[in-house]
């Protein structure tokens, strides 16, 4: 302690230090400090009016030299419980002159700053590492010049580690004279209100971006980057639950988080210097990233039935309270299975709670950095999830909402395709009937003459050839007509796979012929069906002979049948020439074909049928690849 | 020598079937439509009518309703361009079903069957 300090008498210090703790009742959040503070100047103060008598005779020149003696004891004595006060007053204290040197420290402050030497002598902006030094930013240049000194916080790590939120106020001190000679910095703890000031402002965040996102998969991300995020919550890692109401299942979406310690302190110090606001990380977040994290996989694969009451999770699904565990291994709520998949003994479960009813649950934990979880966090935490679930909530429904107008989409297309299709059923019929009887006709007499002999044998050559040709037409035409013709489909129980057997078997000297290796797989225990067997083959037969026709030069055909979660399903796959993507669009439309004696009903007629049956055909065809033909049935 | 009663509006296809029959060695009569199929049942009862649905006056259906009214043993084919009046429950009571094509061979096969059958039956 320096010899100017002896200067000052500890009554005028405290006296100082409660008119600034008024004057910063206001600011400071933190009313137990300015309680504590204010406790013990008042203990000093009645302890010196105690002493006042004593110390009045000291001015008297007549006093006796042991009685000075006794004085200066006296004075020891209080300057000791005086420092004491300012080492556990909870508060940082610096004493600084004129020119902003360090005169005096107490041991809080060089215990926050961690100073490592004693910062007497030195500049302030040596131990307070500040950039407003000289400045009239600066509190001590301010309350020189008469104004109010205070500056805004700043994040320090402590000798003991802590991460501490500091806010510095000036104060003036004069001398007898009623100059400002000195400047006493008072350093106080604003880390949890500042926090709390902190997530509240994360909340609204939370809220003005989570309006703006009704993509589920991304507001899930969202909210638990919110959760890790060294900038907001800071859990090490959060888990998301939804629940499955078909299944009535609770049902792991999605985990972020370190897989390891390590990686944990890489992400907590690029996060910490990268992201400075809520809407910076989202606008940076990456969604695909650490989405393949074994954390994640893990999580995805975690299925807990409602009715399991065993279970933490569902437990607090169940209560709609949070729960929070401290030591897994010791908590009856928390199965052997859960904690070894979680791997960390204290974590917390919230549950996501939209209509007051819980949708799913998030767990949170602090693996890594083992941080005790408290009970204010659990209570901001909550509040964050419950917007969160609201904002679940929202994305479902628009998702459900989507789902439905994809729906109708499609049923509206289907009705025009189906529409379109009658229409030209009908047109074509028509025309069909009215062709067929001239044509009738016209073969009808050409065989007729063909019966006679001629003299000129090109006669008899251009007879047949009218008779090809009529014959030709014909079958067009009978193509052409079964559009016109109304289904009425006569169905049975049947096993599909002996229908398609049959068409291959049917097909066997066409596949030799064209060099086609036929691989059948049919998956053993298919169903039967209920179908109509002449209309199902026709589908076949239509397709398999697609395929060959696209392999001119032979080729591999696949057809595979399986069931797949309530259809059948049956892939013809071939390895000739893909259908082009402009003329994919178009495969299904009546009379189209790229085929130079195609009539271009095969696949629209297919296609029907199917769809008739209530399943449906989609085709893959990649370059060089071939073409996946896939027709799903269902089973009923 | 059988004769057949040969009811259709087409005169060209007439013609046709006419000629066909003819040289297969039937007794052809032909009418152009159900009322005068009908007229021409009144005289001499054909061995067996051979008709067509769509036409003008009196279509197929009806005229065989009226044809099978006076004798039930006529047997009648019925040949037309339209497959879809097969479901028709009218055409049911016809002995045989046939889409019209340039090739004759499936009506004359089904003729000298359905009067195979109805020389058995009598």
């Amino acid at each position: 302690m320096s010899k100017r300090q002896s200067t000052y008498y500890p009554k005028e210090a405290i006296d100082k230090i409660k008119k600034v703790l008024n004057k910063s009742k206001g600011m400071v959040l933190d009313e137990n400090l300015l309680n504590t503070v204010e406790n013990i100047c008042q203990g000093v103060e009645s302890n010196l009016k105690m002493k006042k008598p004593g110390t009045a005779k000291l001015s008297n020149n007549s006093v006796k030299k042991d009685e000075s003696k006794k004085l200066e004891e006296q004075i020891q004595e209080e300057r000791k419980i005086f420092d004491n006060i300012m080492t556990v007053i909870g508060a940082g204290l610096c004493l600084l002159d004129k020119d902003s040197k360090v005169v005096w420290a107490n041991d809080t402050l060089k215990e926050w700053l961690d100073l490592k030497e004693s910062p007497i002598g030195n500049h302030c902006s040596n131990i307070y590492q500040c950039d407003v030094v000289g400045t009239d930013k600066c509190p001590a240049v301010r309350v020189f010049k008469g104004k109010e000194g205070r500056m805004i916080g700043s994040w320090v790590t402590t000798k003991a580690k802590k991460r501490m939120y500091i806010q510095h106020i000036a104060i003036p001190m004069t001398n007898k004279e009623g100059v400002v000679d000195n400047i006493l910095l008072l350093t106080v703890d604003v880390t949890e209100s500042e926090k709390l000031v902190h997530r509240l402002l994360l909340l609204q965040q939370f809220g003005e971006i989570t309006q703006g996102t009704l993509h589920l998969d991304k507001l899930l991300h969202l909210i638990l980057t919110c959760i890790t995020a060294d900038y907001s919550f800071g859990f090490n890692r959060a888990m998301l639950y939804l629940i499955n109401k078909e299944l009535d299942v609770l049902n792991g979406k999605l985990a972020i988080g370190p897989s390891s310690l390590e990686e944990a302190t890489q992400l907590r110090t690029e996060m910490a210097s990268k992201h400075n606001s809520l809407r910076d990380i989202i606008e940076r977040l990456d969604y695909s990233h650490n989405i393949d994290t074994p954390l994640n996989t893990m999580t995805k694969l975690m299925v807990y039935p409602l009715s399991d009451t065993s279970e933490v999770v569902t437990i607090c699904a169940k209560e709609k309270m949070p729960i929070i565990v401290k030591d897994a291994a010791k908590d009856t709520r928390v199965t052997d299975e859960f904690r070894k998949a979680l791997g960390a003994s204290e974590f917390i479960c919230v549950p996501l709670i939209a209509k007051n009813e819980a949708i799913g649950v998030i767990v949170a934990d602090n693996v890594y950095t083992g941080e005790p979880i408290s009970e204010d966090r659990i209570d901001t935490l909550t509040m964050f999830v419950n917007q969160a679930a609201l904002a679940i909530e929202n994305a479902e429904t628009y998702k459900r909402l989507e789902d439905k107008i994809d729906q109708l989409t499609e049923t509206q297309q289907r009705l025009i395709r189906s529409e379109k299709l009658a229409a030209i059923g009908s047109m074509s019929s028509y025309v069909a009937h009215e062709i067929r009887n001239p044509l009738v006709t016209i073969g009808g007499f050409a065989k007729t003459l063909s019966r006679f002999t001629f003299t000129d044998s090109k006669i008899k050559t251009n007879i047949d050839i009218i008779i090809e040709e009529v014959k030709r037409l014909e079958k067009i035409l009978n193509n052409i007509t079964d559009f016109g013709k109304p289904s009425t489909l006569e169905k049975v129980d049947t096993q599909i796979c002996k229908i398609m057997e049959d068409t291959c078997i049917l097909m066997e000297s066409y596949f030799r012929e064209k060099h086609i290796k036929l691989h059948k797989k049919f998956e053993a225990n298919i169903p039967q069906i209920s179908v109509d067997p002449g209309q199902i083959k026709q589908v076949f037969l239509n397709i398999i002979m697609n395929a060959v026709e696209s392999m001119p030069d032979g080729g591999d055909l696949d057809v595979i049948i399986k069931s797949v979660y309530k259809t059948i399903e049956i892939d013809i796959v071939d390895t000739g020439k893909s259908i082009p993507q402009g003329v994919l669009q178009n495969i299904f439309d009546p009379f189209f074909t790229t085929k130079p004696n195609g009539t271009g009903v095969g696949l629209p007629v297919s296609l029907k049928i199917i769809e008739d049956h209530g399943g449906n055909i989609d085709v893959k065809s990649k370059h060089g690849k071939g073409t996946r033909m896939s027709l799903t049935l269902p089973i009923k | 020598m059988m004769s057949i009663l040969l009811v259709e509006d087409d005169k060209n296809q007439r013609l046709l079937y006419e000629q066909e029959l003819r040289h297969e060695g039937y007794e052809v009569v032909t009418a152009s439509n159900g009322r005068e199929a009908l007229e021409k049942v009144q005289g001499k009862l054909p061995d067996i009518v051979i008709m067509d649905i769509n036409m003008p006056k009196m279509d197929g259906i009806e005229a065989m309703g009226k044809i099978l009214g006076k004798n039930k043993e006529i047997p009648v084919i019925i040949n037309t361009a339209y497959s879809n009046y097969k479901d028709s429950f009218m055409s049911w009571a016809a002995d045989a079903y046939i889409v019209k094509t340039s090739d004759l061979s499936e009506l004359k096969e089904k003729i000298k069957e359905v009067l195979v059958n109805k020389n058995k039956n009598s």
